[in-house]
């Protein structure tokens, strides 16, 4: 028999209870892999949105937040297969990192938490909570109550991922329309 | 089975074996809670607990097996491993195969022993099959077995989550919570309350793992003896 603790319970042992908590469960290019395993390649591109493009966004009701979004097309012999766009919203009080993968129609193709960092509202990895996500585009309200169902005791986190989500579809769509990323 | 779910990995590189041994396994589960679980009518416990007082009843191997066990560590611990939870720590004797009942009300419970029995005759069998490497969980009470180290995360069961706790190489690993709700607490009727807290104990084999985890949350002594007597370690967390 032999026991290996983890470094975080080596920690919480020696300082009594805490509730630091962070789990790293993909890196942006496992999940990448994941969303599109028939990819051959995963082209790397900023996306940087200017004045009027976050204005747009913004009539679209959609916060732009963020001029630069660093994203991954995904491809297969030259031809795109579709994007990747890693990002991070605050849960509760700590960033969640997660990927939006976006299907060359626009449609979510699926969605994965790579890290969370707090104490509640892990259940926003649940795949029956991510897979509401599926086939949903920028046409949809994707909004917590009405087309995404909530889960009880991780309201913010799961308020918080669908808005970052509405989000990257909208800047996808955009950045397509734009002819900053293929289409 | 055993009242939560239970989860056989294998790994093998006959691609033939792993169905037949998880279905063989699984097997050997169910015909360990058929004799184990009080909440089968026709098991040896829920017809010990209809006896009356001063009867006895022949039990099968497995629940001797399970029994002995039981009876060591409530010697071993002064009786604080109780499998009567409270009803008559001392109204039950085996001898032999022979269970005898002492006394009318007392009704036995192998929940904090028989899972990690079952998780052990499970292993075995793997290990009987010539599977390599592979691992039973039941709700918690796992082992692994071959050239695998296990992660290990555990619940936190009063803040919710999970968190990594360890890896595990060849051998057994249980966790119980327990606080003022916990049915442990109810089991010693004695002493002062365990503070709220999860307690792990690694251990060869998972029987001991299982079961002294009680031991160690009612003592709430993460060096009581009689884990470095089964190879165990334990911790409070």
């Amino acid at each position: 028999m032999r026991v290996v603790l983890a470094a975080a319970s080596t920690l919480a042992l020696a300082a009594a209870p805490t509730s630091a908590f962070a789990v790293e469960y993909l890196s942006a290019e496992q999940a990448a892999k994941l969303m599109f395993p028939d990819a051959d390649a995963f082209e790397p591109r900023t996306v940087t949105l200017d004045a009027a493009q976050l204005q747009q966004l913004e009539a679209q009701g959609v916060r732009g937040r963020s001029a630069n979004w660093s994203v991954r097309i995904a491809r297969q012999g030259g031809a795109a297969l579709g994007y990747v766009v890693t990002d991070e919203v605050i849960g509760k009080v700590e960033l969640i990192s997660y990927a939006v993968g976006v299907a060359l129609d626009g449609s979510i193709k699926q969605i994965e938490i790579l890290a969370y960092r707090e104490s509640h509202g892990f259940e926003v990895r649940l795949p029956a909570w991510r897979r509401q996500f599926v086939g949903k585009n920028a046409g949809s309200a994707l909004r917590v109550g009405e087309d995404i169902a909530n889960i009880s005791g991780a309201t913010l986190s799961c308020t918080h991922v669908t808005e970052g989500v509405r989000r990257i579809v909208a800047v996808v769509g955009l950045a397509r329309r734009v002819g900053a990323l293929p289409s | 089975m055993f009242g939560t779910l239970i989860e056989i990995g294998i790994a093998t590189v006959d691609p033939a074996a792993p169905q037949a041994s998880h279905d063989a396994a699984f097997a050997t589960l169910a015909a360990l809670q058929a004799c184990l679980s009080r909440f089968e009518d026709d098991s040896d416990i829920a017809r010990f607990n209809a006896l009356p007082a001063g009867a006895s009843l022949t039990v099968r191997p497995d629940t001797r097996a399970v029994l002995t066990a039981a009876d060591e560590l409530r010697q071993a611990s002064a009786g604080l491993f109780d499998i009567s939870v409270g009803s008559g720590p001392d109204a039950w004797c085996l001898d032999g195969d022979r269970l005898h009942k002492l006394d009318d009300r007392v009704r036995l419970d192998l929940g904090g022993i028989g899972k990690g029995y079952a998780v052990d005759c499970a292993v075995q069998l793997l290990v009987d099959r010539r599977i390599d490497t592979g691992w039973v969980n039941a709700g918690g009470d796992l082992r692994v077995f071959g050239d695998i180290d296990l992660p290990i995360h555990v619940r936190d069961e009063s803040a919710g989550g999970v968190r990594p706790f360890a890896t595990l190489h060849d051998g057994a690993f249980a966790t119980s919570r327990f606080g003022a709700h916990a049915r442990a607490q109810l089991a010693t009727g004695r002493g002062s309350p365990a503070p709220l807290a999860h307690v792990s104990v690694a251990a060869p084999r998972c029987l001991w793992a299982d079961a002294l985890t009680k031991i160690v949350a009612i003592s709430g002594d993460v060096a009581h003896p009689l884990l470095a007597r089964h190879g165990a370690q334990a911790w409070q967390h």
